[in-house]
């Protein structure tokens, strides 16, 4: 017993020595870690790879702020984004899709995991480096009034990032301002007023002129319509798309809006609970769902339509706190698949939990292992988190 | 005939603010009958809650105050009555539950102290017996173990759990009437499904009506009987749900419903309403969707026509001075069918009639599914 405890420490030492051989004999090598997920859809080395990314906030309780815990609220995401093309991000609010759009940009900072840009660890970036990547990466938040600074005018809130970034001054950057509100839709004479007087689809295009104001190769649009009018949210997507087509820019674009996301969106990923737990392009997740969490969100989504004609999914129960998830699959106490897959299997590979006031027999194997990421049935790209569909 | 539950004649708000008189609500009319649910649509501003609100007489007087009109509930006129008797109308006749449940419920009472509260104040009970109702009326909400629930407090439950309290809470004194403002719009789709399914079920089981206050138009077709579509404080459409959608004779209506992005129907484009929603303190003259309007450029194009230049944030364009200068009223354009354009149809020789429908849907809300492996 003590042997072999000896030997594995020994060989976690070797490896680790190993690796910091390796380190040294090549200091500038970009060589990255072998992707964790299969290849994406489209090939060619794509903008942006998020790799296992975690970000966890400690819980703190008591007179020493000591750590009782940790809310996942990012456990374990992994996707690529291509250059000119859109991740669609989707979820119910608390999933952790605004914090992976955070987290890769690092306004927020990950526990583990890696983001790589352009080929470049993000994350090994500091000073004068980092700022240099940021100015390509950029980020629409989604409420245009707190995210403008009430005081400063709007042509210094779209020309700041040109000054921080030493790119332009004067009469120049005058020049650049009046020329980006112009592509946003603004009348020019607009710069030398204040965010207040300004409608929040206006809003919203002066919070675009800003991203757009350093030429960026890939942007976090983080509900960018969600807080306006349903007539000015037709114009922002629009605005965005024509941008993308001219510009080649990338985004990631976080919504929990599906329709607004498959109108959006090349490709999609659904979280929940801070795992991506399908994946997949556009039109095999939205024609082809495999998860039954996707499939119930699709369902749920109230058409504008007197006559519908899909049935609905109504899940029991609500989306469990991430501080403390679920064991296993973490959708397990809401699935229906696995109470109808329950229906049919032994009775040995089934448990009985408590759910919502309800009791009801689920399969074992959701309740006690996670399922991974893994391929399903139809288009090659398509992966789903789940034990029973196929 | 059957008669209307809540009737609403021309009615007019105002509020006094220091830039002047702004007027959220003109001329609104609208009709509520028995177990039928009545849907106001429209953006924000656009007067749809102000006018809910003046039917319960909650604008906070001054700066507000209504000018004009009638809220004729069953056979008397809200507006006439003393505060004394308006409160024996709010919460036990006409109920009210609001988008945000966390800043309508008393963070320091328990779920069950307010329930009971207004249980209490509307039927002669004892506290005991009351709290027997509060717990009856969160079980009928689908709030699994309410003899515990009863002793939380509002923080310690999720949006989705508020709700479905401001639900009991609403529904314990059963009213005749429930206004729901955005009752589902700070809640996530999954949510959103069990509270609107758990709404269609209580008006199912009880024959409540409900004045139902959305922007979402996939709300509105799920679950309205008639719906009225409001913009710049006047109701400019009223129509059957399924007249609506299959043929809108307003260009604002025609306009939202094809700016809305759908699931499974992936264009490259989507068809926007240029400008933006108007602010009450600065309505433009005329038509108010005129600035906006695509029907009245087209019309302005063909040669002869009247018209006048207009200058907007993003561009300039000529529409028809009719448009600009003459304000259309509500007028019945066809069978059933209200509408406010000069360019609808038929629309100078239609008549300004109240609007007044008491129809009922005849397709069913979405089935409710189980899932197929």
């Amino acid at each position: 017993m003590q042997r072999s405890q000896e030997a594995q420490v020994k060989l976690l030492v070797d490896v680790r020595l190993d690796g910091a051989n390796q380190l040294s004999q090549f200091p500038s090598s970009p060589t990255l870690p072998a992707p964790a997920t299969p290849p994406p859809l489209n090939a060619g080395p794509p903008l942006l790879q998020v790799r296992n990314l975690r970000t966890w906030f400690p819980i703190k309780r008591g007179v020493f702020q000591r750590t009782v815990g940790q809310i996942k609220a990012v456990d374990g995401v992994s996707f690529d984004v291509q250059a000119g093309r859109t991740l669609g991000l989707v979820g119910e609010s608390g999933c952790g899709k605004t914090t992976v759009g955070r987290t890769i940009l690092r306004l927020i900072p990950a526990t583990t995991g890696s983001v790589t840009f352009k080929g470049d660890d993000f994350f090994a970036h500091r000073g004068e480096d980092l700022r240099h990547l940021r100015r390509q990466m950029q980020i629409i938040f989604q409420d245009p009034v707190s995210s403008l600074n009430p005081r400063m005018t709007v042509g210094n809130i779209v020309g700041e990032p040109l000054t921080v970034h030493n790119i332009a001054w004067g009469s120049d950057r005058v020049d650049r301002v009046a020329a980006l509100l112009q592509r946003v839709g603004l009348d020019p004479s607009y710069a030398s007023r204040y965010p207040h007087e300004f409608s929040g689809g206006q809003r919203q295009r002066i919070g675009i002129a800003r991203a757009l104001a350093l030429s960026p190769d890939f942007i976090v649009c983080d509900e960018p319509v969600s807080a306006l009018d349903v007539s000015i949210q037709s114009q922002i997507l629009n605005l965005l798309d024509d941008l993308q087509r001219e510009r080649k820019i990338a985004f990631l674009f976080i919504a929990h809006n599906l329709a607004v996301v498959e109108h959006f969106s090349d490709e999609v990923a659904v979280m929940y609970l801070g795992r991506i737990v399908e994946k997949a392009s556009r039109t095999e997740l939205y024609a082809n769902p495999k998860h039954p969490y996707t499939v119930a969100l699709l369902s749920a989504v109230p058409e504008p339509d007197p006559r519908p004609k899909k049935t609905r999914i109504v899940l029991s129960g609500e989306v469990p706190s991430p501080s403390k998830p679920p064991t296993g699959c973490p959708f397990h106490p809401r699935c229906p698949l696995t109470r109808e897959a329950a229906k049919q299997a032994n009775a040995a590979d089934t448990v009985e939990i408590t759910t919502a006031g309800e009791r009801v027999r689920v399969l074992r194997k959701c309740v006690e292992e996670v399922p991974p990421l893994e391929q399903k049935q139809g288009e090659p790209g398509h992966v789903a988190a789940c034990w029973v569909t196929r | 005939m059957a008669k209307p539950l809540l009737e609403l004649r021309d009615l007019n708000v105002a509020f006094n603010t220091e830039r002047g008189q702004i007027r959220p609500v003109r001329d609104v009319s609208y009709s509520i009958y028995p177990g039928q649910t009545l849907a106001v649509v429209g953006e924000s501003g656009c007067g749809k809650s102000v006018t809910a609100l003046s039917i319960l007489r909650l604008i906070p007087s001054p700066p507000g105050k209504v000018l004009s009109g009638e809220v004729q509930f069953e056979g008397r006129d809200l507006l006439d009555l003393s505060e004394r008797e308006m409160r024996g109308v709010r919460g036990r006749d006409i109920a009210m539950i609001f988008q945000e449940p966390m800043t309508s419920l008393n963070p320091v009472y328990t779920i069950g102290d307010q329930i009971a509260e207004a249980v209490m104040l509307h039927q002669k009970v004892k506290q005991k017996q009351a709290y027997e109702i509060a717990e009856q009326a969160m079980r009928d909400v689908g709030i699994s173990d309410p003899g515990r629930r009863l002793f939380e407090y509002p923080h310690q439950m999720s949006g989705g759990m508020r709700q479905r309290v401001m639900i009991a809470m609403a529904l314990s004194c059963k009213p005749k009437l429930l206004i729901a403002d955005e009752p589902t719009t700070a809640l996530d789709v999954t949510i959103q499904a069990q509270i609107l399914e758990l709404l269609r079920k209580i008006q199912r089981d009880t024959g409540m009506a409900m004045l139902l206050i959305t922007h979402d138009l996939g709300v509105v077709a799920e679950n309205a009987d008639v719906v009225a579509v409001m913009y710049a404080s006047r109701v400019v459409e009223y129509a059957p749900v399924e007249e609506l959608f299959d043929a809108p004779l307003h260009p604002y209506t025609q306009g939202l419903l094809k700016s809305v992005p759908r699931l499974g129907a992936h264009s490259e484009r989507l068809v926007s309403i240029p400008g933006t929603v108007p602010n009450p303190a600065r309505f433009p003259g005329g038509c108010k969707f005129h600035p906006r309007c695509p029907r009245t450029r087209e019309a302005a194009a063909v040669a002869g026509a009247e018209t006048v230049e207009v200058v907007t944030a993003e561009e300039r364009f000529r529409v028809l001075e009719t448009c600009a200068v003459k304000e259309p009223l509500l007028r019945e354009v066809s069978k059933g069918h209200w509408a406010a354009c000069h360019l609808a149809e038929g629309f100078e020789s239609s008549p300004t009639t109240r609007p007044d429908l008491a129809n009922k849907r005849a397709v069913v809300a979405r089935a409710v599914g189980s899932m197929i492996t």
